[in-house]
């Protein structure tokens, strides 16, 4: 019930700390939560892939993660340096339902937040926790190696609980990734990001 | 009621993150602070909740037991008398277990502010969000009327999901039995496998 408490407070929240604050707010907990996860370190992608698949990591926490292995990411000499995964829910969905069937509706502060974010930061969010856990994963990627590399997490596509989505066209470009087919993978998930060796020398880098 | 019909369950993470971020807000308000918080929340939750009215009092017990009434809507409420409510399980127990997992112990603060409710408000929030529990049943029960006359809530026992259970002294605790209808053995058997024993009465 924490989260639907929440969700009828943001309303509250804006009005004490604007709609900036509450998005810093939520970035400092997305940075709290990362700093108690603790440090993983794997072989390779293989190992890797089948601990997320198995829920062993810390991406694990938002539930149920799918590495899309027929979908991996190539440096400029080809060589594998990064995977997409997805997610079938969007964690917060069932939150927004709870709260419609507890209240009555979502608290219209969320789309505040949601706006704040995609205007200001990235054109990414369909609802106000994707604020949260776009830094919660960027901030874990940098404490989770494969094979002695630290990773970088770019948040690709979304899909919110009532159809609308969004694609970051600079992320998607990064990793160097074509944008259609990404919108197809939105047919089956909500969220689809990708997790890179951080410093590798991706063809759509800058 | 169908399955689908009852509300859906959340993703634990969402409160796993909630729970950082009182946390978080403790750091800035301290204990007193992130309490009067809590209690502003659960207010705000149950004040923005339908009011709600019942021809009598056996009507009202079947819109908990089913699910209905606004006091069920985070947990199954199975009433042992007419006026003994239990909950079987917490509706914090997923969010807790998940932060047990993935996280560590759990934040200090949090037993911290429930020992200040206990001494200020109610004795018996085992941790933060039984501060929010409480107060949000006192908050609906407050909206629903049975029979034209309102309804008062108090709490009898909280058992947390690591065992640990709270209750008020023994002289506060003996009247409450007597108005929710059972014997301390009773409460004691309830309390081996419920996570909360409390009393809903006419105002």
């Amino acid at each position: 019930m924490l989260d639907v408490a929440l969700a009828s407070l943001i309303e509250d929240m804006i009005e004490k700390a604007g709609a900036d604050g509450v998005v810093e707010f939520w970035q400092r907990v997305g940075d709290a939560l990362a700093s108690r996860m603790g440090k993983e370190a794997y072989l390779g992608w293989t190992s890797f892939n089948v601990a997320v698949r198995e829920g062993r990591t810390a991406f694990s926490i938002e539930g149920d993660v799918t590495p899309l292995t027929d979908m991996a990411i190539t440096d400029v000499d080809g060589d594998v340096v990064g995977y997409l995964y997805a997610m079938k829910q969007c964690c917060y969905v069932p939150t927004i339902f709870r709260t419609r069937y507890a209240v009555g509706r979502m608290s219209p502060g969320d789309a505040v937040v949601m706006e704040e974010y995609n205007a200001n930061v990235h054109n990414i969010a369909v609802c106000n926790f994707c604020v949260f856990h776009e830094r919660f994963r960027e901030e874990i990627a940098k404490n989770v190696t494969v094979s002695g590399n630290p990773l970088v997490s770019y948040l690709l596509a979304t899909r919110g609980w009532s159809g609308e989505t969004k694609i970051s066209s600079k992320n998607v470009a990064m990793v160097n990734i074509n944008e259609e087919h990404v919108r197809a993978l939105l047919r089956n998930y909500e969220c689809v990001y990708a997790l890179v060796m951080r410093g590798a020398r991706l063809k759509g880098g800058r | 009621m169908p399955a689908e019909a009852r509300m859906p369950e959340c993703n634990p993470f969402v409160e796993v993150a909630t729970a950082l971020f009182l946390e978080d807000l403790a750091t800035k308000v301290g204990v007193q602070g992130l309490n009067n918080y809590l209690v502003s929340l659960a207010k705000n939750l149950g004040n923005t909740m339908p009011k709600e009215e019942y021809a009598s009092w056996p009507e009202f017990l079947g819109a908990l037991v089913s699910g209905q009434s606004i006091l069920a809507t985070f947990e199954d409420v199975q009433p042992v008398t007419e006026h003994a409510m239990t909950t079987p399980r917490s509706p914090f127990d997923r969010g807790w277990r998940e932060y047990a997992k993935r996280v560590g112990s759990f934040a200090p603060v949090h037993k911290q502010v429930a020992d200040y409710f206990n001494e200020r408000v109610r004795p018996t929030a085992v941790t933060s969000f039984h501060i929010v529990l409480h107060t949000f049943r006192e908050t609906a029960a407050a909206r629903i009327k049975v029979g034209g006359k309102g309804v008062r809530y108090e709490t009898i026992a909280t058992a947390w999901v690591d065992g640990t259970v709270m209750m008020p002294p023994e002289d506060r605790l003996d009247p409450l039995l007597a108005r929710a209808g059972i014997s301390r053995t009773k409460l004691g058997m309830l309390l081996r496998n419920h996570a909360d024993v409390w009393i809903l009465e006419l105002a």
